[in-house]
């Protein structure tokens, strides 16, 4: 292909790529407004912690407070030791999850790819008939807690969530669009075993499709909190930031639920409450680590959309 | 080699469980509470254990239910068939769960544990409770299925006067006694007059509220999050029925008291006197706790129980409280099932479990221990031998009506000294109401229940707070009530009513 010739597409092809300023004006309008709905709870969140409880008594919630406090974060300076424990249970959890569940979707979901594996069918309908049917609230809390004897540990807040089917098809997905069956040919004809394949050739690859599926797991670690309901009785020391804040926020519900019935008692509790500021610094506690995180990830994840796209 | 392999295996499990049952001297019991705010309980627990050693045989383990988590911790317990929970909570009014849980023979009956090891409990308990908590089992028989906590075992619901502001605008207690709620208006107007717009003089629970003026009562296994039965009550005797009704459970929503209470509520509501925050069910508790902490209302409604106007959460809003009765406390069936303890049938240890909660529903020492904490450590005493509550009481503060007896607890120096005997009285003057002890069964119309709970939901609050107009939502409610099955619903608790009276 001739540089003329190059030149020549060129003025086409991105004219076509490119709106009028009108189009483009919209454009920027709804993704903006897009991007503004989805940034202004959060920055609600942060105004609401900074305000004082008066304010809160007074006008309610509100962008522009009568007057600022911190005094929700040095409260929940205060919290100590069950405040950073949890912080401490979060990451923990999330981490450890994270890698576990990666480490065993990549690795369930490679032979599913492979068209050379004889029990295939079988492996993938095992995986996919947990998505459609599960097993209830119950029996699963059976299996957990009496067989495996998830209860008061760590593992109980990591197994539970471990596989995923969704994220294995998701993965296996990947493994097709991605990495092409003559590629395993070729390595196993220069004298890669099956593990050096998977790890030397194949993993660098997929590490787009890893990067998403790890943000999908991590997050979940990362907001998980009804596991710790279930399976948390008696050792509070495990137990994540966010559980530690769905508490707060279940007693307040459920306190408004039966105060009638509660009475006098309904009173005493709600006045021990911790205030609206406090569950919203826990709150900021909770998003900013995983809003961190996430710039990481995207850029795994935009490169992850393309890489498939781009093919032909 | 198999045979010899299973062998191994079956010796090792023999010798496996000998081993764990020689290691495990006394028996673990575990009991759930409910609404609780512990976080450290390792020094009472040893004190307990120490002490029911020898009495029970078993050493204690506890969970510390919230008030967010127990009701499904307690469920997941129970429907699984949980062996490591041999205690929990129970009541009837949240989900009316004690009578379902008794029904469905998640309950160990303890009628024979109670002739055996239940003298000293008799005698601590009135039989009225005991009663209460003898209910029907899988066999159709009635059997007692908790220990039901003697507390506060009646109700009163009361207005919430702010009396000090009320002296302010020139009225007196007696004022508001003969104005009534329909004649609140002029109060209320004086009020907003000198606090301006954002006051809201009328504080209401709206539910409640509707209870108060109409004197209906709750309905034992109505449907719990809007009741939708109503039973009046003569306001004068509570011993008896409203004369113009009698004994017939009524559609709460199609009498004309209630018409007349969500028109006089509309009023209220259009000129300013209620807070809009109030008719919306997320919001409702929080402006109800905010604005009662500094005392920004005239007149509210609380369920009252004896002595709350000396505690500190009504003392710390600063302003002079009364609260003043509609009918005398009265004694009905969810109230009389308003905090037990039963014991599953999952456990393995059920006669400890009982002799557990017999002797802390009978001892003194067991029951402070467990629900003040350790002496010296969680409060002290003063030199009249009242309890001060230490800073290490936020740590461990279980639900003091949750625990059983606790008339058995010594008085607080913010109580006052003879506070418990006081209470004491108090609730045994509290007088049964006709249908004490009727159990609506709502098995048969269960799809209708639910049906007619949604609605309900949908209209009730908003009716109640005054937030919409009943002249055109009243009569779109009753029409989707009778939509969705009232009819059935009530024709099934009349019978079950009827069958129970003996009629």
């Amino acid at each position: 292909m001739s540089n003329a010739a190059v030149r020549k597409i060129k003025p086409s092809t991105a004219s076509l790529n490119r709106f009028g300023p009108g189009t483009q004006a919209v454009f920027h309008c709804v993704l903006g407004l897009f991007a503004l709905l989805c940034i202004v709870p959060f920055i609600f969140v942060i105004i609401i912690s900074f305000t004082s409880e008066e304010s809160i008594r007074q006008i309610g919630y509100s962008f522009r407070p009568l007057s600022w406090s911190v005094q929700a974060y040095t409260y929940t300076f205060q919290l100590g030791d069950q405040l950073w424990r949890s912080y401490f249970n979060s990451f923990l959890i999330t981490v450890v999850g994270t890698f576990l569940s990666v480490l065993i979707c990549f690795l369930y979901a490679y032979p599913l790819f492979r068209r050379d594996y004889g029990h295939r069918q079988f492996f993938n309908f095992l995986s996919f008939f947990t998505m459609i049917f599960g097993g209830g609230l119950v029996p699963t809390f059976v299996i957990c807690k009496s067989v495996l004897g998830l209860s008061d540990n760590y593992a109980a807040l990591i197994v539970p969530m471990l596989f995923s089917p969704f994220n294995v098809i998701i993965m296996r997905t990947f493994f097709q669009t991605s990495v092409p069956m003559e590629l395993i040919e070729a390595s196993t004809i220069d004298g890669s075993g099956e593990y050096g394949t998977l790890f030397r050739i194949v993993f660098p690859i997929v590490t787009p499709g890893i990067a998403t599926i790890a943000l999908l797991v991590s997050l979940g670690y990362w907001n998980e909190w009804f596991l710790s309901l279930l399976y948390v009785n008696k050792n509070m020391d495990i137990i994540p930031l966010q559980y530690l804040l769905m508490r707060m926020q279940r007693n307040a519900d459920f306190l408004a639920k039966n105060s009638s019935m509660l009475g006098a008692d309904a009173a005493k509790a709600a006045a021990q409450m911790p205030s609206q500021t406090l569950k919203m610094a826990l709150v900021v506690f909770i998003v900013v680590p995983i809003a961190c995180a996430y710039p990481f990830f995207q850029r795994y994840v935009v490169a992850g959309l393309t890489v498939g796209s781009v093919k032909g | 080699m198999k045979r010899f392999l299973s062998l191994l295996l079956t010796l090792m499990l023999v010798l496996g469980l000998c081993g764990f049952a020689q290691a495990e001297s006394l028996p673990t019991i575990t009991i759930m509470f409910h609404g609780s705010n512990v976080t450290d309980d390792s020094a009472v627990l040893e004190k307990v254990n120490e002490y029911i050693a020898d009495k029970v045989g078993a050493k204690l383990e506890v969970i510390w239910g919230t008030w967010g988590d127990f009701d499904e911790k307690a469920a997941n317990a129970l429907t699984t068939g949980d062996s490591e929970v041999d205690m929990v909570f129970t009541c009837s009014w949240s989900a009316d769960e004690f009578n379902t849980y008794a029904k469905n023979g998640f309950f160990e009956p303890l009628d024979e544990y109670m002739e055996k090891f239940g003298a000293d409990l008799k005698a601590a308990l009135p039989e009225a409770l005991i009663q209460a908590a003898t209910v029907e089992g899988p066999d159709g028989e009635k059997h007692i299925y908790a220990v039901n906590g003697f507390k506060d075992t009646a109700t009163q619901n009361t207005w919430d006067i702010n009396v000090t502001l009320l002296t302010e605008l020139g009225y007196t207690l007696d004022d508001v006694r003969n104005l009534g709620f329909f004649g609140w208006g002029e109060i209320f107007a004086k009020a907003k007059e000198l606090k301006g717009d954002s006051f809201y003089p009328f504080l209401v629970e709206p539910a409640v509220a509707e209870r108060m003026v109409t004197n209906s009562i709750i309905v034992t296994g109505d449907s719990g999050s809007v009741n939708l039965l109503s039973y009046y009550l003569d306001p004068a005797d509570v011993t008896k029925s409203d004369a113009k009704y009698g004994d017939v459970l009524l559609n709460k929503f199609a009498t004309e008291e209630y018409a007349a209470f969500v028109k006089q509520m509309r009023e209220y509501y259009l000129a300013g006197y209620i807070d809009p925050a109030l008719a919306v069910a997320e919001t409702s508790n929080d402006a109800r706790t905010n604005a009662q902490k500094d005392g920004s209302y005239l007149i509210g409604t609380q369920s009252y129980a004896y002595g709350y106007e000396y505690s500190p959460e009504v003392i710390s809003r600063g302003v002079e409280v009364v609260f003043e009765p509609c009918t005398d406390p009265y004694v009905d069936t969810t109230v009389s099932q308003g905090a037990m303890v039963a014991v599953s049938s999952a456990s393995q240890h059920p006669e400890e479990s009982f002799k557990f909660l017999a002797l802390l529903n009978s001892d003194p020492y067991l029951m402070t221990l467990l629900n003040y904490g350790v002496e010296g450590v969680h409060y002290t005493l003063d030199e009249n031998g009242l309890v001060v509550f230490t800073d290490e009481r936020a740590n461990y503060s279980p639900w003091t009506n949750g625990m059983g007896n606790v008339t058995l607890l010594p008085d607080t120096q913010a109580e006052g000294a003879g506070f418990r005997e006081a209470f004491k009285n108090f609730y045994a003057s509290g007088k049964a109401v006709p249908i004490l002890g009727f159990i609506f069964n709502n098995e048969p119309v269960a799809n209708e229940m639910a049906a007619l709970t949604n609605v309900a939901a949908q209209y009730a609050l908003a009716l109640n707070s005054g937030a919409v107009d009943p002249e055109t939502e009243l009569p779109k409610f009753l029409e989707a009530l009778t939509a969705a099955g009232m009819d059935a619903y009530l024709a099934e608790a009349n019978a079950q009513l009827n069958a129970f009276l003996g009629k």
